[in-house]
């Protein structure tokens, strides 16, 4: 392991002083051609890497970054040819080039990310983003040049070999920060918000703002491309923002291997560059080659040429340790197990004409176990949702440490210190063990954004769940690897990882074996009765229930028929009709 | 009066379009991004059969036949295989749609061509003289829309396309071959995009790019309407009035975008006003 991570680190290195002495000894070797289109691919290949940590990494398919560079380079080139080109008004340039982009960013992002919104949606977005800009510039009249575009204004005075060298440079330390960032443990929040945008959000982070402010930041990185654009080429047209180079960067990113760093980096030059010198000879022919081959290769090899590479190099991970953080016996505070946490009043809700749920009451206090039992259709898994999603039209009201939730999505739900876990198992699942758990600690925990930690340090609780069921010596391990019952027991961890005061259970044995179950019971038991968590819990299986269980409420029809202690239930005749299957109550 | 026509007009024009791609996004529930390029391949059957000196109602069957054809190809090796990832269908069926228009280029070239109109003249409405050929694509549109109504109310194959848009897993349980039905709708999808086409020919130029517009249009209008062809209706008649009032009293340059941007905007506010429609 250790010896893996140490050759990739060398190789990376050694990329890095490669690509630098290119750019540096580039010029001296390089015609004037290709020095030119060099420089034109290059600020392609920033743009390319934009697409790739929108869509390979966030898995945000994008055509809008050609909008914000075209912002970008129409900015730099207004400035210049209406205003002047002194050295101060370069500098104001720099600045809208980058400035204008990220507020645009900012809007397109509240436009195409909230609550519930759909990743064809925000597609939809980012093609309309690009048409719209074209269809400005074209009505721009002489301030945007209309369809000629604007050329013969002042640039930076560098000439031919300092673009080069400045643009070279640029995507150097943007690749290496890109290549930084997406391994420290922040940037692995984009993946978990790739392979499970709910989890993320039922962790308490809000995805569309992390969304919201990547589809900024990058469209920043667009706009200062745009603005070296606009300096190295001299010129700028509406083809530059529009929805078809808005494809072609994708095109680039695909070809080279999304969800790589450097696979978009070549193929958005190799491309190019190809493009450029081919396109004399053979121009319709070479577009129809690349097509055909973009279309082959999302079908067969959707990982791009990068995928041919990467895949003799297994991610090498450092190994993760397991920290146990000190547990200061009764976190919740015995002292207030009397005050209620959870309160539901009235609660009702329906799907058109079918009422799933009517007039439930049910007070829940720290350190209860409340399972909630009835058949299939009672409306159980119904009510964990009306619980921890608050933009859940119900009637009644839900009212948590005090908190109305009405209105909140699911990240603040988790923030008055509710955790749910899902009746499958929702985890990560192109991630490891480790890496889940760090996601599950993102809310308490800043995560580095240069850096990915080795230790991983859990509360008392979910660091004993890990070790009772064996994961806790598997934390390299990639989750898709796990088991069921595994599976299930990590998405526990994680939950209790978020130190809630509520923990939601759907059906957490459900497919486990008997040794598993037990070991999940005790967990339970001491979550609630010793450290005064308060859980809710669906269950089906009732010889658990009755074991672990302080409180039981039965559902029937989407009523509440019973609330009492385990042997008011058990042996209530309610509850034996309703299961021998007669009773409508 | 001029102004009213217009707007039915451009709304059966939108109509006529987006019908083989909302077809297609109902049943398989993926976005077709080949449907310019065939929209394409079907203007150029108009302008085979000019040149050719046929009779220019001919490129209508011609043109449905060709597109379904190559609708049926790429159903077969493109879409089947990326039922699982909608986003990667819609890349590759870009570059499919990539490749249509290199084909032509190379075929035909990059110059613009002009087709003979199916009928000509003008013809008088309430006193208004109105280009017969719009009025006719009114018609068109309607019989597609009412046909499109008769195949999902009447035929079997619409009752399986109905049971496979409401629940897939469902219909492939109750023995419905969804295989089969997601090939049909792809081909009859592909075949109406080409016919429209041949339909567009007259009233634009005739050039290898010419799809794309209509493509982002169309591709709006339909995750507006979501499944319903009433709704897609609803959707044409509302923004293609927009799109040509702004035209008219505004900038026919904003008014190119119109629809775009009331689609996106509706999409963000009230995603399923139109699906209830």
């Amino acid at each position: 392991m250790r010896d893996s991570q140490k050759l990739r680190l060398f190789l990376l290195v050694g990329l890095a002083v490669v690509a630098l002495l290119l750019v540096v000894f580039g010029p001296a070797v390089l015609g004037r051609f290709s020095l030119n289109v060099l420089t034109r691919s290059m600020i392609y290949a920033m743009l390319a890497l934009t697409v790739d940590l929108l869509w390979g990494y966030t898995g945000i398919l994008t055509f809008g970054q050609a909008a914000f560079f075209g912002v970008g380079a129409y900015a730099t080139a207004m400035v210049l040819m209406h205003i002047g080109a002194s050295p101060s008004l370069l500098l104001l340039a720099f600045v809208a080039a980058i400035i204008v982009p990220v507020v645009l960013g900012l809007i397109v992002g509240w436009l195409s990310f909230y609550h519930g919104s759909t990743p064809l949606y925000a597609t939809v977005i980012s093609l309309v983003v690009p048409i719209v800009m074209t269809q400005i510039v074209f009505s721009g009249g002489v301030w945007t040049g209309s369809s000629s575009g604007l050329v013969g204004y002042d640039v930076l005075p560098l000439g031919l070999t300092g673009f080069f060298r400045l643009t070279g440079f640029c995507l150097l330390v943007l690749a290496v920060l890109a290549i930084v960032f997406v391994r420290s443990d922040a940037g692995r929040l984009l993946v978990a918000i790739r392979d499970n945008e709910a989890r993320v959000a039922y962790l308490g982070i809000n995805p569309a703002r992390v969304k919201i402010l990547l589809t900024a930041t990058l469209a920043g990185v667009a706009g200062l491309a745009g603005f070296l654009y606009a300096n190295a080429s001299g010129v700028v047209a509406p083809e530059n923002t529009g929805f078809v180079f808005g494809t072609e960067i994708v095109v680039w990113t695909a070809l080279g291997g999304r969800g790589t760093i450097i696979g978009p980096v070549l193929g958005a030059i190799g491309i190019d560059y190809l493009s450029a010198s081919l396109s004399g000879d053979l121009p319709f022919l070479w577009q129809l080659v690349i097509g055909g081959l973009f279309v082959v290769m999302i079908i067969v090899l959707p990982g791009g040429l990068a995928s041919l590479v990467t895949r003799h190099f297994p991610r090498g991970k450092g190994q993760q340790s397991l920290k146990a953080m000190p547990t200061t016996a009764d976190a919740n505070g015995t002292d207030r197990r009397e005050d209620v946490f959870v309160s539901i009043e009235n609660l009702g809700k329906s799907y058109g004409s079918l009422a799933v749920l009517k007039g439930i009451n049910l007070d829940i206090r720290p350190g209860e176990l409340v399972s909630i039992v009835g058949p299939n259709g009672a409306g159980k898994t119904t009510m964990m949702r009306c619980l921890s999603d608050g933009t859940e039209p119900i009637e009644g009201t839900v009212t948590i440490n005090g908190h109305n939730i009405a209105g909140l999505a699911p990240e603040g739900v988790v923030s008055l210190g509710v955790g749910r876990k899902f009746q499958v198992a929702s985890i990560f699942d192109t991630m490891t063990v480790a890496e889940c758990l760090r996601m599950a600690r993102l809310r308490h925990v800043t995560p580095s954004f240069t850096r990915s930690e080795t230790e991983i340090a859990l509360p008392g609780p979910a660091a004993e769940i890990l070790q009772l069921t064996g994961i806790a010596e598997i934390m390299d391990r990639p989750v898709s690897l796990l088991s069921h019952g595994q599976r299930q027991a990590l998405e526990l961890a994680m939950v209790v990882a978020l130190e809630p005061k509520l923990i939601l259970l759907d059906e957490p044995t459900a497919g486990l074996t008997k040794a598993e179950r037990t070991t999940i019971g005790t967990v339970l038991k001491t979550l609630t009765a010793k450290l005064g968590f308060a859980a809710i819990l669906v269950e089906h299986d009732l010889d658990f229930v009755r074991d672990i269980s302080s409180r039981i409420v039965v559902l029937h029809h989407g009523k509440l028929v019973l609330d009492g202690t385990v042997e008011d239930v058990i042996h209530s005749e309610i509850v034996r009709t309703i299961y021998s299957g007669g009773a409508h109550v | 009066m001029t102004l009213l026509l217009d707007i039915i007009s451009t709304a059966a024009i939108l109509f006529i379009v987006a019908a083989g791609l909302l077809a297609i996004f109902g049943v398989l529930k993926i976005i077709n991004f080949a449907h310019g390029a065939w929209l394409t391949v079907g203007a150029y059957c108009a302008v085979v059969t000019t040149e050719l000196g046929l009779n220019p109602w001919f490129a209508l069957p011609l043109a449905f036949i060709l597109g379904a054809l190559l609708g049926g190809l790429t159903e077969r090796f493109i879409v089947r295989p990326l039922y699982r990832r909608p986003l990667d269908a819609i890349l590759a069926t870009w570059g499919l749609g990539i490749v249509i228009g290199q084909l032509i280029t190379l075929w035909f070239g990059r110059d613009v061509h002009f087709t003979t109109a199916l009928m000509q003249g003008t013809v008088d409405v309430l006193g208004t003289s109105y280009s017969f050929y719009r009025l006719f694509a009114v018609l068109a549109a309607l019989a597609i829309g009412l046909g499109f109504a008769f195949l999902l109310d009447g035929t079997r194959l619409g009752l399986s396309a109905q049971a496979v848009i409401m629940n897939e897993a469902l219909a492939r349980a109750l023995g419905i071959d969804t295989e089969k039905v997601r090939l049909a709708t792809f081909m009859a999808g592909a075949g109406l995009a080409a016919l429209a086409g041949v339909l567009l020919a007259p009233m634009t130029s005739v050039d290898p790019n010419m799809g794309v517009p209509w493509l982002t249009g169309a591709f709006m209008l339909v995750m507006v309407a979501g499944t319903s062809f009433g709704a897609l209706a609803v959707a044409c008649l509302l923004f293609g009035a927009a799109q040509v009032v702004v035209s008219t009293f505004l900038s026919p340059i904003l008014g190119g975008i119109t629809v775009a941007v009331l689609c996106a905007i509706t999409l963000r506010i009230r995603p399923k006003w139109f699906a209830r429609a």
